[in-house]
């Protein structure tokens, strides 16, 4: 009999998962793990895509996707350390004087080693994704340079002026033909703006040393908002102007209407 | 006699050297002579250089008002110090007659009683309490421009300020609240605490200690003399060429933060020396206590930071005086050359302000759940790991500048990285608490409530850290609010919970708990409310820094404003549970906590020299758990 | 070891301190509060422009509504600011306010006499007059679109932030220099109907509904500093301010 007993008695590697699930706190922690990741997940899935404007391009379509999916990928770290948290505080003590000695745990090397690889690859997955997007973007500015339209834009305090030099006007509202793509060559007449169309989903600041360069395609029609996203002065807060995305034929007669040609 | 000397303490006698100037100084002779050296400075420098008058139409005489005050507020600052007598150690020394062995006990405020913290007090208790004033003191003004800020935001329109207010209280409220977070965890307890608890008898340059305390508070009226200058058009950032082109409100930025840089200088100096040289026998590397690991790793970091950002102010000023031109574009200069200097600094500052407030909270978890820390080492490599690889990423604060696009890769590759030594400090917390009983006191509560404002902080930091995610929120109020959840959660969080959990040691009484849970709740709910409906404005579009804002982000703002009072009102009470409980709290116990560090091992009132006998130490201090 | 005891026994005084110094904190703030809100009072009183009878622009009869301002090269002339002119006596100042009241659609005539010298605009679009009725402003009488970007003395630049609760609204006029550079000469001694040594610029634009908006001047008038954009170029009540436009 005491031969057999230590195999009878040492519990299979299954076995030892399943009561080791079956440990009261474990228990509790897995299932606020779940909730934990749930919510999360919900708040990049649903949330974000509703309190972001509408996207009008392929650039604000990458923003918008890298907060829903980050969210999603991250969900389950934040929930295991919110699951870990509140099951800890579900388990409080109180009083005067302090509970009783817990065990001396100091440290686990499994855990340690598989947080930190999970850490790094998740990192590995953020860095990936954007240097992607990045890339994608600049090859994407290179095969569209000679069909784009150059708008000069100019931050002044406390307003944006954009000049179309094909087109030969100048405005205060920018207007954009859809599917068309634009790039901007941005300056400042002062001290720093920052140039944001805002569905458009780019931006680059307005320096006066240098002019600065960025470019996207607008894919839907509907109307843009163009802010400024770096404080210059007193009147930074009122430095926004209106704009719209248009089809081509609305385009030309608007360039038309204010004096220029359609080239 | 050197630093590591016990030195002696008269037992019988008070020490009195009578002749002695350092007797007679105090803060209210500081304060005589720094006005009298502001007033001699402003005159002087006013009848060199002729101001912008009605009579004198030349323009380029702004300049000339600019080099006045900075003057005046420099010679303020100097003029303190000689008054409440900060150089006479040093003359003396140059001289030739050095200080008397009673000379110093007296500068060490023995038996002074509660006039040694109005007196330049080498005592490094003294100086933490100094600290622990001065901090409240900035987040009290710094919190009240917060409300001010919220008050204009709850409706569109600007009803409440100018812009001209509004863009100033902005600024102020930002270097208030980062000067206020950079102190608020190593100056109270980095001073009061740490060296009982490497078994000091006091820090290595204790002069120098007092020196730090003093040039910070010679900072204080600058700034505040910002807004009787007509304020800043600039945010804390002060970034050029906008802040050459501020009024006068300006130069008391400037001044403040070339001050403040000499004041974490010698702090920086003063912590990291007295950490590595002056830890007591048996205390190895691997028995520290975090917490002092963590704050050393803190200065060592701002020690070659924050020279960056007193040099970008520096040719700020010179810009302003005389038309020197660095970030001046037809002088040639550039605006990005200030926001490189001044990121190189920013962002290895915020880590200096987050791993304190970190390693307070590390030090407290091992107490409030009776267990050792989990891995000590992970701790460690994670605050290492921060700080080394927070060096490396200052240029994701200007993705969107132009300066450099083809360098946004590489900067996005080293800032995703800083998240896996971070990752590393949640483990480490997660670990301690786990299979634990937490012990529910106003400790543990800011571990918890820590957690869950760093880990919002966290994710939405990788949001920003990816280029493509960031040309969409740079510059909106998202920015805001995840800086907000990093900041206050880990420093102003843990600095709260360090409060409630080193309070007995520093005044030998309890905090008041009641009022403890009440302010602790009202401003985490608070918090939460203000800067959640922050990050949905910020993803629906609202600029940062605005004084007024489109119809579409009214009802957001409105429930952010009802948070900030919540919070206000918060801090508050927590203000005065600390003024209260100060001489009406319950009165402590030696080890109201059942810790095992050093200084819960002295008795309250602390000792002057702290120890009489040095003691030795064997282990760690988290031997905490059945089956050692 | 003190218990909770002595806590409920002296709970009561806890309570009263507790919340006395609660109010007296509140207090602070609020009082910190209304003094700022009292600085940041309009720094002159609104002016509303009147209305005379009715015009017909593109088949609309509208209210047609009236109101004059001055630019001044000191303030004293401006009487924007007081007898004494204020802590500024260099400032170049509209006048005599700063905040326009406007009827909601309406058809609005602008006379603006203008005395300050000036030179060359930072940003050349702002020389252009746009947002008016035929997008041309009267200058001394003689209509034109535009007027010499080195030859500016101020603009007058109306605009506000795109929001769904209002229409937008965007006018920007660029205000002809006085050749004459030495201030003294400038300041109208009498009523600025006078037209003495200065310029009168005359145009009209259409209000549409309800709404705030702000209008700041585009000429660098500042003083030595940066783009010539400090100064009284970063201050309200000089040249910048409001304008609201009002239903009734």
């Amino acid at each position: 009999m005491a031969d057999h007993s230590a195999e009878e008695m040492a519990p299979t590697p299954g076995e030892r998962i399943t009561g080791f699930f079956k440990r009261k706190d474990v228990a509790r922690t897995t299932i606020l793990f779940v909730a934990w990741t749930t919510l999360f997940i919900v708040l990049g899935l649903v949330f974000y895509p509703k309190w972001m404007p509408i996207v009008m391009s392929k650039e604000m379509k990458s923003a918008e996707s890298i907060m829903i999916w980050f969210t999603v990928i991250s969900a389950p770290i934040a929930g295991i350390v919110l699951a870990v948290t509140t099951n800890a505080f579900l388990d409080m003590h109180r009083g005067d004087t302090p509970p009783p000695d817990g065990p001396a745990i100091r440290t686990n090397g499994p855990i340690v080693a598989i947080w930190t690889i999970g850490s790094l690859l998740f990192a590995l997955v953020a860095i990936v994704w954007g240097l992607l997007e990045v890339n994608s973007q600049a090859v994407a500015a290179g095969n569209d340079a000679k069909s784009a339209i150059t708008i000069e834009v100019t931050g002044a305090q406390w307003l944006w002026t954009f000049k179309y030099p094909a087109q030969g006007i100048e405005t205060h509202d920018l207007n954009l033909p859809v599917g068309v793509p634009v790039v901007f060559n941005v300056k400042s007449a002062d001290v720093n703006h920052s140039f944001w169309p805002v569905q458009l989903g780019v931006k680059i600041d307005a320096n006066a040393q240098v002019t600065t360069v960025t470019r996207t395609t607008p894919t839907m029609i509907g109307p843009i908002e163009v802010k400024c996203a770096e404080l210059c002065g007193l009147y930074h807060a009122y430095m926004e102007t209106n704009g719209a995305v248009m089809s081509k034929t609305d385009f030309n007669a608007w360039v038309v209407a204010q004096g220029g040609h359609t080239s | 006699m050197s630093i590591l000397d016990k030195p002696k303490v008269s037992s019988r006698s008070i020490p009195n050297p009578k002749k002695s100037l350092i007797t007679r100084l105090h803060m209210g002779t500081g304060t005589v002579v720094g006005i009298i050296f502001a007033a001699l400075t402003y005159y002087g420098l006013k009848s060199i250089y002729v101001t912008y008058t009605d009579k004198v139409a030349d323009p380029m005489t702004t300049h000339n008002n600019n080099i006045i005050l900075l003057g005046a507020m420099f010679a303020w600052s100097v003029g303190f110090l000689v008054g409440i007598g900060a150089f006479i150690g040093p003359w003396r020394w140059l001289i030739g007659k050095d200080l008397t062995d009673e000379e110093i006990l007296y500068m060490a405020g023995d038996g002074q009683g509660k006039k040694r913290y109005f007196k330049y007090c080498t005592d490094h208790k003294v100086v933490g309490l100094q600290y622990l004033v001065g901090v409240m003191t900035l987040l009290g003004v710094g919190g009240m421009m917060a409300m001010m800020i919220r008050t204009n935001l709850a409706r569109p329109g600007a009803h409440f300020v100018t812009p001209t207010v509004y863009n100033s209280l902005v600024g102020l409220h930002g270097i208030t609240m980062i000067i206020a977070m950079i102190i608020v965890a190593t100056g109270p307890f980095g001073n009061y605490i740490m060296p009982i608890m490497i078994g000091a008898y006091d820090m290595a340059f204790p002069r120098l200690n007092a020196l730090s305390w003093w040039v910070l508070f010679t900072a204080i009226p600058v700034l505040c003399s910002a807004w009787f200058l007509g304020g800043i058009p600039t945010g804390w950032t002060a970034y050029a060429p906008l802040s050459i082109q501020a009024g006068p409100g300006m130069n008391a930025f400037l001044a403040t933060i070339i001050i403040f840089a000499v004041s974490t200088a010698v702090a920086g100096m003063n912590v990291t020396t007295t950490v590595v040289a002056m830890r007591t026998k048996g205390m190895k590397w691997n028995r520290v206590p975090i917490f002092v690991i963590g704050s050393t790793i803190s200065v060592a970091l701002a020690i070659p930071a924050f020279p960056t950002f007193m040099a970008a102010m520096v040719m700020t000023s010179l810009d302003r005086t005389f038309n020197t031109g660095f970030f001046d574009a037809n002088m040639g200069g550039s605006g990005w050359l200030y926001s490189n200097l001044f990121w190189i600094m920013g962002h290895p500052e915020v880590y200096v302000i987050l791993i304190p407030g970190v390693a307070i909270l590390m030090e407290m978890a091992p107490v409030f759940v009776r267990k050792p820390l989990f891995s000590y080492n992970a701790a460690i490599l994670g605050f290492a790991g921060i700080a080394g690889l927070s060096i490396l990423v200052w240029a994701h604060h200007m993705y969107m500048a132009g300066w450099s696009p083809a360098l946004n890769g590489p900067f996005m590759v080293t800032t995703e990285m800083i998240s896996i030594p971070t990752g590393l400090l949640f483990l480490v917390l997660i670990g301690t608490l786990w299979r634990g009983k937490p012990w529910m006191k106003l400790p543990m509560l800011s571990i918890m409530a820590f957690i869950w404002d760093f880990l919002i902080g966290g994710v939405t930091g990788i949001y920003l850290s990816d280029v493509p995610a960031d040309s969409y929120l740079h510059g909106s109020m998202f920015v805001t609010a995840h800086f907000h959840f990093t900041l206050m959660g880990a420093a102003l969080t843990g600095a709260i919970g360090g409060l409630a959990y080193w309070y007995p040691k520093m005044t030998g009484r309890m905090l008041n708990e009641r009022a403890g849970y009440i302010s602790f709740w009202l401003v985490q709910i608070g918090f939460n409310v203000i800067f959640f409906g922050m990050f949905m404005v910020g993803a629906e579009g609202q600029p940062r820094r605005v004084v007024d804002y489109a119809a579409l982000y009214k009802n957001s703002n409105m429930v952010s404003t009802v948070g900030a009072y919540s919070v206000g009102i918060g801090m508050i009470i927590l203000l005065w549970a600390v003024i209260h409980s100060w001489t009406k709290g319950v009165v402590a116990p030696m080890n109201p906590w059942g810790a095992k560090t050093l200084e819960w091992t002295v008795p309250y009132p602390v000792p002057l020299t702290n120890f009489d006998e040095l003691p030795i130490i064997t282990s760690d201090p988290y031997g905490y758990g059945k089956g050692k | 070891m003190e218990t909770s005891t002595q806590n409920q026994v002296s709970g009561g005084k806890h309570l009263t301190s507790a919340i006395t110094f609660l109010f007296l904190g509140v207090a602070i703030v609020a009082t910190v509060g209304f003094t700022l809100h009292k600085v940041s009072a309009d720094p002159q009183a609104k002016m509303y422009a009147t209305t005379n009878g009715t015009i017909n622009y593109n088949g609309q009869n509208l209210k047609h509504a009236f109101i004059t301002e001055g630019v001044y090269p000191e303030p004293i002339a401006s009487k924007a600011h007081g007898a004494s002119g204020g802590s500024h006596l260099n400032w170049p100042s509209y006048g005599p306010a700063t905040h326009l009241v406007l009827p909601a659609h309406a058809y609005v005539t602008m006379t603006l006499h203008v005395y300050d010298s000036g030179e060359k605009l930072n940003t050349n679009y702002f020389a252009k007059v746009v947002g008016t009725v035929g997008s041309t402003a009267t200058f001394d009488g003689a209509s034109a679109g535009s007027i010499l970007a080195t030859e500016v003395q101020h603009t007058f630049t109306l605009h506000g932030i795109p929001t769904s609760t209002q229409d937008p609204l965007f006018v920007n006029v660029p205000l002809p220099r006085v050749v004459a550079d030495d201030k003294g000469n400038n300041i109208p001694t009498n009523d600025p109907g006078t037209n003495k040594s200065g310029h009168t610029v005359v145009f009209s634009f259409v209000t549409g509904g309800a709404g705030e908006y702000v209008w700041n001047c585009e000429y660098p008038c500042g003083d030595g500093t940066y783009a010539k954009f400090g100064a009284v170029m970063g201050s309200t009540g000089y040249m910048s301010g409001k304008v609201s436009v009002i239903n009734g």
